[in-house]
């Protein structure tokens, strides 16, 4: 049977490793073992994970939405309920960083395929993501690459591929790339095209197609990194997968998302990394493996680092909304209605997802939070952890109950913030509830009132929890 | 008419023309579930939606020469609403009953969309339901699929409560999430039984009669068919739905033929190009591209009905219209 210690290490890696999961489902998990169930996550089965067929049933638009809502609105469902965790997490992963929007590219079923792109290969080899990113028409069109000829280069996605994508500007003054690279990239990735789709009326647009054209393709000779050659862009490719400086900036960004908040990308050359010794391991793997994703998310999560970074990353927003569906177990079991609100719910905490602010991403960590995000988060939180019909606080109330017929308020505090994610509350943060615990009287559940006014106080409990600044981290 | 050497009689299945167009409102439909054509030709249209543009939620009346009649009923709860609209039929005196898989109700309205009256009751037991998904309407009698509790129900067409049959499972007359419904001219009984791949046969005892069909998307193999009807020969149209086609089987099972879209642009899809000559531009830039097919294709068919005059219609879930075809019986030069 698996210890409080095990629980807490496991409820740590589903949260950072997934979107969060119910007590039940940590406890489980916990007692499978750490390692068995870091495997699971690192090899989710080809299939889709979802019940694709009862959302096509249900919400009738789900293949081929053209509106960008309803791409939204599957992908936070497939967040919540999608059985291959990890995967879903690594797509929002590279959607942190190989941003393209829909404010520009205006075809909700574009970012949506390239979403699933993402799904398929973000756990897989770099160097065919980065393929897979080069000929994505939403990627094209975003950043340009349809306008960039032969006769006529534009750098945007030469110098994006570099900077923001792959290699990253460099160390002070040690730069990865020069001003040359940038153009010799632009001038590889010409003729890299896409295919006239249909327009949106009058039956809906056709999805985009990648096409090359090798008649705008600029076959002379170009060099980059200090090697000549007639290169295109798949060989431009070929060595930017084998810089030190990809491996470097791929470790860096993975450490940021899983492990703990580093600063913004731009202060990335000025600012070392907060843990030289884990991005060092990363790297080894990066290139031990032939860039595979997985075997540095292997390396990763068995990590001392990873293990002890426990509560020293602030939530995200989709990870705020799908980590407390997953808790509380809303939108789990049947299909209904009311996921297009939900699903806007990050946009409100400043996480318009599909839509970025710029090129660059979001800020994260506390950039997630000022006066008006927080106070949409707390809500959102503490309404759903409130709900004490949902499953999953149903459960959680269950378990409280078990612990005896008379809790006192230190029992009773701790207990509910063991159960909403093996919290770790501040002395000062748990003496506020003990005491407010303390006010109503004693927690007992004999009787049927008694039961309905523990009930009451267990999700009132939760609420003033998910309130407090330590749920805010993960 | 002459008898093909597999057996099976010579037609062919020609496409006629379309109507319609991808539109929230007037002349066009948005993610059609169902609809029910009458005698006349006049045509109603279920238009489902998706949930932040509550306004495409309605129905449309059209003919099928792509006349525009009217929409009536919104997005809502209330008497006369509808929410998640899946399937609906009309009587004898032109009345239309729709099923909401969502409200857990049957809607009645008159022939001009005026609404009069509601009924249904939510649960698991005798004529109650739990996500009426299909219903076929014979003289005073509804056949309603009552899906999730993996059923066939029959209801007098004020709401009292008949009979039923079906249970889950995956065996001969078990049913798994059914969805679509329709009787022969014999009274037969045929439902889409949709998480099963097939299409199975009842008598109105609810005894089953017959399979057609499995897992697949060869010829005469399934994935989740949606919808079912059979003409006056017996031939079955089952629209494939994941396969985006429409099967057409003979009376005893065995693959006839297939449609897997051959959409010309409809009167309302010009008219709106029309207003539009960049996007004119670009579908023809498109279609210079693929030939034309994208646009031709089915995509997610969800609907098939077989009208007086043999006139086959499909509705086009995705692209919001409906191709029209006609069954040859005398060999015709394509």
């Amino acid at each position: 049977m698996a210890g409080s210690n095990d629980i807490a290490l496991m409820a740590h890696l589903l949260r950072r490793a997934g979107f969060n999961a119910s007590r039940d489902e940590v406890e489980a998990a916990a007692a499978r073992g750490y390692d068995t169930v870091v495997e699971e996550l690192l090899n989710p089965a080809p299939e889709s994970g979802v019940a694709d067929d009862l959302m096509l049933r249900y919400h009738p638009t789900y293949n081929h939405p053209g509106a960008i809502e309803i791409n939204i609105q599957n992908w936070v469902y497939r967040m919540v309920n999608t059985e291959y965790q990890l995967k879903e997490k690594m797509a929002l992963f590279w959607h942190m960083i190989f941003c393209a929007g829909h404010s520009k590219i205006d075809s909700g079923e574009e970012m949506g395929r390239m979403i699933q792109m993402f799904r398929d290969q973000g756990m897989g080899n770099f160097r065919e993501l980065l393929m897979e990113l080069s000929t994505s028409p939403a990627m094209v069109y975003y950043l340009d690459n349809c306008e960039s000829h032969k006769t006529a280069i534009n750098e945007n996605y030469g110098r994006e591929l570099l900077e923001l994508f792959s290699m990253g500007v460099g160390m002070n003054d040690a730069f990865n790339y020069s001003e040359d690279d940038v153009k010799a990239t632009a001038r590889a990735f010409t003729g890299w095209n896409i295919a006239p789709p249909y327009p949106p009326f009058p039956y809906g647009r056709s999805p985009w197609e990648f096409r090359f054209d090798p008649a705008d393709h600029d076959d002379s000779e170009k060099t980059f990194l200090g090697q000549s050659g007639n290169w295109n862009g798949d060989d431009i490719l070929d060595m930017i997968a084998d810089q030190q400086a990809t491996a470097r900036f791929i470790s860096r960004h993975l450490y940021n998302y899983f492990v703990a908040d580093e600063v913004p990308v731009p202060s990335w050359r000025q600012t070392p990394p907060k843990d030289e010794d884990t991005l060092v391991a990363l790297e080894q793997a990066y290139f031990d493996s032939g860039y595979n994703i997985t075997a540095m998310l292997r390396v990763l999560f068995n990590s001392d680092g990873f293990k002890n970074a426990r509560y020293a990353k602030v939530k995200n927003p989709a990870e705020m909304v799908a980590g407390t569906l997953r808790m509380v177990g809303d939108h789990r079991e049947e299909i209904k209605p009311g996921m297009f609100e939900l699903s806007q719910e990050p946009k409100y905490m400043g996480m318009d997802l599909m839509n970025p602010p710029t090129v660059e991403g979001w800020h994260t960590g506390h950039e997630w939070i000022d006066s008006g995000t927080l106070v949409e988060r707390i809500n959102f939180a503490a309404d759903y952890l409130g709900r004490t019909d949902l499953p999953g606080v149903r459960s959680m109330i269950s378990r409280l109950m078990s612990q005896g017929d008379s809790l006192s308020p230190e029992q009773f505090v701790d207990s509910c913030a063991d159960l909403v994610g093996c919290l770790n509350l501040t002395a000062d943060t748990r003496e506020q509830l003990v005491s407010h615990a303390g006010r109503g009287g004693a927690l007992t559940h004999g009787s049927d009132a008694e039961r309905a006014e523990f009930t009451r106080r267990s999700g009132e409990m939760f609420q003033i929890i998910a309130s407090t600044s330590e749920f805010q981290f993960e | 008419m002459s008898t093909h050497l597999f057996g099976l009689v010579d037609v062919a299945f020609n496409y006629s023309h379309s109507v319609g167009r991808n539109e929230f409102n007037g002349t066009g439909f948005r993610n059609p579930v169902d609809m029910a054509i009458d005698d006349e030709g006049k045509v109603y249209v279920l238009n489902r939606s998706y949930e932040n543009r509550p306004d495409g939620v309605h129905a449309t009346i059209a003919t099928l020469d792509e006349q525009f009649v009217g929409e009536f009923s919104k997005f809502g709860e209330a008497p006369g609403d509808m929410y998640w609209p899946t399937s609906c039929a009309l009587d004898s005196a032109g009345n239309l009953y729709v099923a909401d898989e969502w409200l857990n109700r049957i809607t009645i309205y008159d022939g001009d969309g005026e609404y009069l009256r509601h009924w249904g009751e939510s649960g698991d037991g005798p004529g109650q339901f739990n996500a009426p998904s299909g219903i076929a309407i014979v003289g005073d009698t509804m056949w309603l699929v009552d899906s999730k509790n993996h059923r066939v129900q029959n209801y007098g067409l004020d709401g009292s409560f008949k009979s039923q049959f079906g249970e889950f499972g995956s065996g001969n007359g078990q049913l798994n999430l059914p969805w679509g419904i329709c009787l022969d001219k014999n009274g037969l009984i045929y439902v889409a039984d949709w998480r099963n791949d097939r299409i199975q046969q009842f008598n109105q005892a609810g005894e089953w009669q017959a399979t057609f069909g499995m897992s697949g998307s060869g010829p005469g193999q399934f994935k989740r068919p949606n919808a079912v009807c059979v003409d006056d020969d017996g031939d079955i149209y089952v629209c494939d739905r994941e396969n985006d086609r429409v099967q057409i089987l003979a009376p005893d099972g065995r693959f006839r033929a297939q449609l897997k879209g051959d959409h010309q642009i409809s009167g309302w899809g010009k008219s709106k190009l029309n207003s539009n000559p960049d996007m004119i531009r670009q579908r023809t830039m498109a279609i210079t591209h693929d030939g034309g097919a994208y646009e031709k294709a089915f995509a997610n068919p969800c609907s098939v009905r077989v009208t007086e005059n043999g006139q086959i219609a499909v509705l086009d879930h995705t692209r919001g219209r409906i191709q029209v075809y006609v069954k040859e019986k005398e060999p015709v030069l394509l």
